[in-house]
This record gives structure tokens, C-alpha cells and sequence, in this order.
């Protein structure tokens, strides 16, 4: 047969082919959550609801923005988010008006949210992805599942890609650094930190710092400052109430004895940046990983 | 020889019940007019509406409604039994239990079914603990019952404060939730029913021997009254209330506490009536604060307790004030 | 009417040695006075025959049947109690009160009868309470809460009365209306049986005194031959004079 004989043959085949495969692509996207449950959609999201500002940022990251349709209240950031129509607070959920919105997937915080009302959502039939990232890796694949969930693999891709790329290059600047042992303040009253397990202390191992209370058995234990005296750190790091607001490093201060009150070494790094699992974690890290060389350089 | 003023009250507190039903399914976040409600309800229509009505308001309309029920009930039955108009159904330490429980597995990240059921079981174990040590030798007085139950109160006071500084910050809310009660958590109605209805009739025929006995153990017993027995049976009765009000929606307060109250000021003493209409009137306020507590601000929910003061705190002071 | 029977009955007093052991019949139409110190138990004695505390030993019977036998609502419907003290924790008025004295007779479904509100209206009346039917117990002095407590004795039409210090509270004219009362159910055929602290009123209305002693010692029999004056001062530890009124006597202390 000549050539061109078989292209016309075959062409209406491969457009049919193209087709169907295009469109068996288009249907069915299926992710695994972090409750390790299978969430399937027929077709991508196009009506998502978040139930954590966390949760919010996180969709908006992955691309997802445009198919946010409701949020809980103190979902800030990026200021787009604040225009949201809200649903309640992560804790006690306005289950009316989530249903009114008609979801098609709705982001939950895992451990945050009360379970009787997302599985009361779940059995009304309304898809939910549960989220707890725990590492930095979970963040940049959570940023994947999102966007195949809502069918913005082109930019969840690329944001999940350059978070990694930008955690991976600070590890490697950081690896061989000097060990810098740090104290994180995560709350003042009760006087929090946070142990190993918290992604607060992977942002500090990866700066090359040792987190003075990594080894506690409670993700967030409650300390007396007795305990902070006793294991002198070298740095200590604190949160505050606002985006700008160093004034729990203020009673620090009185206690001569603390290397880091002789050295200076008291920094504030903003909560937002650092205390949400999302990727402003990199901001923070790198304020981070500063603080702890210009601790280095005064030595 | 039932007196026309006592018909016409439980008539006009019954009313009262079924109009907050109504008004807890007709209003909420979603507004929803009466034609679109009455197609809901016949299958028609946005198929929202539908799901709106029967799987979210309805359900907890008669869950909010069964608890206040249980409560109110089981708050007249503590004050006859403890011949104390101040008590509350939480007095003897079955709520503290049925939150020690509840907490307990939900430290253990147990599911919900497991959490429910451990408030259950708390509340029960509270309830023989105090029975058993208030026995004691000699006569049982009120005084002990109730010195007996404060005292267990207050350990498990103490061991839900214990629990609450060791949990993590994120399980907090969780966990205040069944100190102050909350019905957007509320489980299904059919337990609650399934207790109150039945309770209610053994109650019934039992009114005038309360009558009796708050006369006094001596004076009742005078009169033909069983009283130890009739005392056990009071106690019991009333914990298994309590116990599935806190387990279908937490220590919900005040309710148990003033609605009895707030009956005798305008019905007088008599069991017979106090205790159907404390059921009715407590199903009522609970069933209004808490369609209050889910829409004053939407989308923003607030805890029910709060509501159940606001309303109930005004209303008791004019009765009080009325009646003098 | 009935019989009340005590067969060598022991009060139980804790911390006190068993008295001395106590054997009678109260037949019907009789008044028994039981006179004594405070202390001496007369409350207890009167709660034991009533079967609201156990003996330390001996028995009560009531037509034969032992008390232990008994249920309560069976005891209630004939032998009432007028107890010293009253609790009102609840407030309720004056009827509803007297009304609970029909508690005995009414099964647990059953709402007052008629007769049973008549009754009540009756017994109002005989104590001067008809006019104050509806007011609250808890707003009356404690004279008229002692009517209204007799007032539910009589609703109840005991076969027996078992009275602990039925005057006390009551001004002369009421003590007077009160005893008077007691008489004509006595004479009615019911059996009447108080604690009495005013030895004068057991003097004029009584026909069966039993005297009580702190030790434990009791002597009874009818009232002519224990108005002994060295027995009586004796019992109380006070000297006493006798006069003579009317023909009956009368102790006056000194």
C-alpha cells in the first residue's frame, strides 16, 4: 500500500486513539493521603475546600487557587485567601455551609480537625484528602497529590520541585558545618518546644543545628525554664504572638548565665514562616540557617 | 382529678417542643424557605435541601433535643434525691467520668465509636463507684451520697486536668469540647431516645412517692414509702441519664441545674408534672440554644453551653423575681 | 382498729446499755403517755414501735403480724406518725402536705379521689387550717406547721397514732384543741400513743402512762397509779408539788 494510502488509513485510528487516551487520562485521578487511604476523583477538582489555613496555603501552592471555594477563618496567607467564603474554624466546622458550597474535594487537617464532623462529610458522600505532613518531603509530595487531585501538575510539580531543590542545596551547604546547639521556642505560656519529630527541628538539623530538646518523648512538650538553664544552648530561637513581635526573648535576658544571653545569640524568626507546615518553611529555614552562621562567624 | 392548670401546661410545654424542632430544621446557615423545605421533605427539589434537612438538621435537632430532655429529667431526679434544689445532674461525678473516659481514648487516638463508647463506660464506673462507697455501714443519708459524689468530682477534676497538660496542642479542642458540651459533635439521637422515653414512663407512676420523700426519709417511709430502695432506684435512674446525655453530646451545663428550677416557680412541687414537663421544657431551650449557638454567627459556630446561659441566666432571674 | 403489741423490746440507743425490757399491748381506745427526761429515748422508743428502727431485741407487732413482716405501705395504712421534727426542703402548700397522708391508700398509677380531697378538707378544718389551704408551709409559723403536721396523721385515719410531742409549738387554745382531738379519735376506737414533756398534760389527758428513765428502768401502767409524786420526781430530778384541780392533779415544779 502505498504510504500515503496508509497514513489516511491510519489516521482517523490514531485520532480516535489520541482521543480516548486523552480522555481515559482526563478521568479517574487517584492519589494516596496521609491517612494512607485512596482518594479518587471521576475528573480533577474543580470546587476544593480547605479545613486549616495550612490546608489553604498548601492548595494554593500546588496551583489550586482558582478551585478554592471556601476556607476556616485565620486563612491569611497568600492575601487572596483572605476573600474566601468561610466555613467555620478548623475546629467546630460549619458542615451547612460547606455542603452548600458543593464541594468536590475538601483538604483536611488531619489531626486538627474534629473527626465526628470530616467523617460526617465523608459519608454524605463528599471526597476528603487528609494532610498531616510531618517531614519536608511530606510537604513537596502533599504539593504533588494536591495538584493531581486538581489537575495543576504543571505547577504543583514545579513548586514541590523547587522546594526540594531549595531544602537539598541548604542541607548540602550545611552538612559539614560546625554543630550549633539550639533551643526553639515555640509558645511562652505554657514555655513550649518542639522534639525531633517536629518539622521545626528537621529545619534546624538541616542548618547543621541540634535541637537541645530533640529527644523528648512529646511532639511539643511544655519545659520550665529551669530545664532551658540546664542544657545552656548555644542559640536560642523564638517564635512570637505576630509577624513581628520578639518580645518572648525579652525574659531571657535577665539570665546572665545562658551562653547565648552573653553571645547575643537570641533571634526571632517570624511563626508564619516556620511554624506552618507549607512552602514559606524555606523563607524560614534559610532565616534560619543565617542565624545559626552568624553564630559560627562570632565564635 | 388531673387539675386543668397542670393539662394545660404540659399542652402549652409540648407545643413549645415541637415548634423548636420546626424551627431547628427550617433555619440554618443555607436559608431555606418553607416551600423549599416542605419539597425537601417530600423528595423533591434541590437534592441539598434534602440532605441538609435529613442527614444535618434533623439528626441534630433530635439529638440536641433527647439531651436536654435527659438532662432536665435527670436534674430533677438528683434534687428530690438529694433533697437539695442544687444540684445538677453532674454533682456526683458522672460527667467528670464520662470525660475521663472519653479523653483517655482520644489520647490513645481512638476512633470515635471507641471515644463514645469510653464515655459511656467512665460514666458508668463513676456511678458504682460512688454507690458502692456511699453505702457504707449504718443508714444512707443524702448528705453522704452527695459528700461521696463531690469528692469523686473533684479526682476526676484532677485527672482530666492531668490529662489535658499532657496532650498534644492540636487535641485540646477535642477534648474541651467534652468539658463544656457541643452539639455539632453529636452522635446519633437513637440512644438518647431509646433511654429518655422509656425512663420517663418508669418515672411517672413513681412522681407521688417523690412527693413523699422529699418530706424526708423518716416521714416518707412513715407513709409506706420504700425509701432506700426508691432511693437506689432514683440514683440509678439518674446516672443512666446523664451518662447518655454527656456520651451523645458532652457536659452540656445549666440545663439540668435551672430548668427544674425554673418549672417549680411557675408549676409548684409535684413531681407528677415537674418531671414530663422538665423533659419537654429542657428538650425545648436545648433545641433553641443550640440552633442559636449554629446560626447567630454563622459561619462561625459557637458552643452550645454559652447560649444555654445567656437564655436560660435572664429567664430564671424574672421567674424568680415574678414569684415573690 | 388494731393492736399495737411490744414483746420484751429493747430500744436500740448506740453507745448506751439495753434497757430494761418492754412488754404491752396498746388496745384500742386507750391514751398512753410516755414521760422522761431529754434523753432518755422517748423519740427512739416511739420510732422503734413505729418499725422505722430496728430493736436491739424483742419484737413489734401489729394485730399479731410482726413489723419485720409487714411492708410499710401495709403499716402506713394503719398506724400514723406525728413526728418532733419536720424537713421542708421543697416548698409546697398546706393541702398538697395534708393530701400525702392518703399516700398509703393510693396505688402508684392513681391520682386523689374525691373522697381522698375531702378528707384533706376535713382534716384542715379539725386543726383551724381551712383558710390557709393554699398557702406555703415554708411562709407559716411553727405552730401552724405542727397542725398541718397532725393535720396528714389524720387524713391518713390511722388505727394507731404514734405522737412525739404533738403540742409542741402550739399555743394553749391550740394544745387544748389538739388533745381534745386525740380524745375523740381514741374514743372513736383508735389507739393513741405520745411522748409528752409537759407532765400536766399527760396528767389530764392520758389513761396509760409509761414512765421512761435515762438508766434504762421504765415502769407503765395506768395513769392513777403512776402519778406517783417520789416516782416522777425521781424521773425528772426535780422536786415537785401537787395541787389539785378539778380533780385531776397537777405538778408544778419546787
Amino acid at each position: 500500500m502505498p504510504p500515503a494510502r496508509l497514513l489516511c488509513r491510519c489516521l482517523p485510528l490514531l485520532a480516535v486513539m489520541l482521543w480516548l487516551g486523552s480522555g481515559l487520562a482526563r478521568a479517574q485521578v487517584c492519589v494516596t493521603d496521609d491517612a494512607d487511604r485512596q482518594v479518587c476523583l471521576d475528573q480533577p477538582a474543580t470546587r476544593v475546600i480547605a479545613l486549616s489555613p495550612g490546608a489553604t496555603e498548601l492548595v494554593f501552592a500546588a496551583g489550586a487557587g482558582e478551585q478554592l471555594v471556601g476556607a476556616v477563618s485565620f486563612s491569611d496567607y497568600p492575601p487572596a485567601a483572605k476573600k474566601l467564603p468561610r466555613v467555620g474554624s478548623y475546629n467546630r466546622l460549619d458542615l451547612e455551609a460547606i455542603l452548600a458550597l458543593k464541594p468536590d474535594l475538601i483538604v483536611a487537617w488531619q489531626s486538627g480537625n474534629p473527626m465526628e464532623q470530616v467523617e460526617r462529610l465523608q459519608t454524605m458522600g463528599v471526597p476528603v484528602y487528609h494532610s498531616e505532613p510531618r517531614r519536608f518531603d511530606d510537604i513537596s509530595t502533599t504539593l504533588e497529590r494536591l495538584a493531581v487531585l486538581a489537575g495543576t501538575e504543571a505547577v504543583g510539580q514545579g513548586a514541590a520541585d523547587s522546594l526540594r531543590s531549595g531544602m537539598d542545596s541548604l542541607r548540602q551547604r550545611y552538612a559539614e558545618a560546625a554543630p550549633v546547639t539550639v533551643f526553639y521556642q515555640v509558645w511562652e505560656e505554657p514555655l513550649m518546644t518542639v522534639n525531633n519529630a517536629h518539622l521545626i527541628s528537621e529545619a534546624i538539623e538541616i542548618c547543621g543545628g541540634v535541637n537541645v530538646f530533640g529527644e523528648l518523648a512529646a511532639l511539643a512538650p511544655k519545659i520550665s525554664r529551669e530545664a532551658v538553664l540546664a542544657k545552656d544552648p548555644e542559640v536560642i530561637i523564638a517564635g512570637g504572638m505576630g509577624e513581628d513581635d520578639p518580645s518572648w526573648l525579652e525574659p531571657w535576658k535577665q539570665f546572665a548565665s545562658l551562653r547565648a544571653v552573653q553571645s547575643g545569640n537570641l533571634f526571632f524568626v517570624a511563626p508564619s514562616t516556620l511554624q506552618r507546615p507549607t512552602p514559606q518553611m524555606l523563607a524560614g529555614t534559610r532565616t534560619l540557617c543565617s542565624h545559626l552562621d552568624t553564630v559560627r562567624a562570632r565564635d | 382529678m388531673i387539675s386543668r392548670r397542670a393539662i394545660y401546661s404540659l399542652l402549652m410545654l409540648a407545643a413549645l417542643g415541637v415548634l423548636s424542632l420546626l424551627l431547628a430544621v427550617t433555619v440554618g446557615s443555607v436559608s431555606m424557605s418553607l416551600s423549599e423545605l416542605s419539597m425537601a421533605v417530600a423528595g423533591r427539589g434541590d437534592p441539598l435541601f434534602g440532605e441538609l434537612v435529613f442527614s444535618l438538621r434533623l439528626p441534630r435537632a433530635l439529638a440536641a433535643f433527647a439531651t436536654g430532655g435527659l438532662l432536665a429529667l435527670a436534674g430533677a431526679l438528683m434534687q428530690v434525691l438529694l433533697r437539695n434544689p442544687l444540684a445538677d445532674p453532674y454533682v456526683l461525678g458522672i460527667s467528670g467520668g464520662a470525660a475521663v473516659g472519653a479523653l483517655a481514648s482520644m489520647l490513645l487516638g481512638l476512633g470515635t465509636a471507641m471515644v463514645s463508647g469510653s464515655a459511656f463506660a467512665g460514666a458508668l464506673l463513676s456511678t458504682l463507684l460512688v454507690f458502692g462507697l456511699a453505702q457504707g455501714r449504718g443508714s444512707w443519708t443524702p448528705t453522704r451520697l452527695l459528700l461521696t459524689g463531690v469528692v469523686i468530682a473533684a479526682g476526676w477534676g484532677a485527672v482530666i486536668t492531668f490529662m489535658l497538660s499532657l496532650s498534644p496542642a492540636d487535641r485540646l479542642p477535642g477534648m474541651l469540647y467534652w468539658l463544656m458540651g457541643d452539639l455539632s459533635y453529636a452522635r446519633s439521637p437513637w440512644l438518647a431516645w431509646l433511654v429518655l422515653i422509656p425512663v420517663l414512663v418508669v418515672t411517672l407512676p413513681l412522681g407521688r412517692s417523690l412527693n413523699v420523700l422529699a418530706r424526708g426519709p423518716l416521714q416518707a417511709a412513715a407513709l409506706g414509702v420504700a425509701v432506700k430502695p426508691l432511693a437506689w432506684l432514683v440514683y440509678g435512674l439518674a446516672s443512666l441519664l446523664t451518662a447518655v446525655a454527656v456520651t451523645t453530646a458532652g457536659s452540656v451545663g445549666f440545663v439540668g441545674l435551672i430548668v427544674p428550677h425554673m418549672l417549680r416557680l411557675v408549676l409548684g412541687n409535684d413531681q407528677r408534672l415537674i418531671l414530663p414537663a422538665s423533659v419537654m421544657a429542657g428538650g425545648a431551650l436545648l433545641t433553641i440554644a443550640d440552633t442559636l449557638a449554629r446560626t447567630m454567627m454563622a459561619p462561625e459556630q459557637l458552643p452550645v453551653g454559652v447560649i444555654t446561659a445567656l437564655l436560660g441566666v435572664p429567664t430564671f432571674l424574672f421567674l424568680l423575681y415574678r414569684s415573690r | 382498729m388494731a393492736i399495737l403489741e411490744a414483746s420484751n423490746l429493747v430500744v436500740d440507743i448506740p453507745g448506751r446499755a439495753a434497757g430494761q425490757p418492754f412488754s404491752a399491748r396498746i388496745l384500742p381506745g386507750q391514751r398512753w403517755g410516755v414521760l422522761g427526761p431529754n434523753g432518755a429515748g422517748k423519740s427512739t422508743l416511739l420510732h422503734t414501735l413505729a418499725g422505722l428502727r430496728p430493736p436491739r431485741s424483742g419484737q413489734v407487732s401489729l394485730d399479731g403480724d410482726c413489723l419485720t413482716q409487714l411492708r410499710r405501705r401495709q403499716l402506713a395504712q394503719k398506724l400514723a406518725v406525728v413526728f418532733q421534727e419536720r424537713q421542708d426542703s421543697f416548698p409546697a402548700t398546706v393541702r398538697e402536705t395534708v393530701l400525702i397522708g392518703r399516700h398509703p391508700f393510693l396505688s402508684p398509677w392513681q391520682r386523689e379521689t374525691a373522697r381522698d380531697l375531702r378528707l384533706a378538707n376535713q382534716a384542715m378544718e379539725a386543726l383551724s387550717l381551712g383558710l390557709l389551704g393554699d398557702r406555703l408551709v415554708s411562709t407559716l409559723s411553727g405552730g401552724e406547721r405542727q397542725r398541718v403536721a397532725i393535720a396528714t396523721a389524720l387524713t391518713q385515719q390511722p388505727a394507731i397514732w404514734l405522737a412525739d410531742e404533738p403540742t409542741n409549738h402550739l399555743d394553749l387554745h391550740h394544745q387544748v384543741a389538739v388533745m381534745e382531738l386525740l380524745h375523740r379519735q381514741a374514743e372513736e376506737g383508735a389507739a393513741v400513743f405520745m411522748c409528752l414533756h409537759d407532765l400536766n398534760l399527760a396528767a389530764r389527758w392520758c389513761d396509760h402512762l409509761l414512765l421512761l428513765y435515762p438508766d434504762g428502768e421504765l415502769c407503765f401502767g395506768p395513769a392513777e397509779t403512776m402519778l406517783v409524786p417520789a416516782a416522777l420526781e425521781r424521773l425528772y430530778d426535780q422536786k415537785l408539788s401537787v395541787g389539785n384541780i378539778n380533780g385531776a392533779p397537777v405538778f408544778v415544779p419546787g
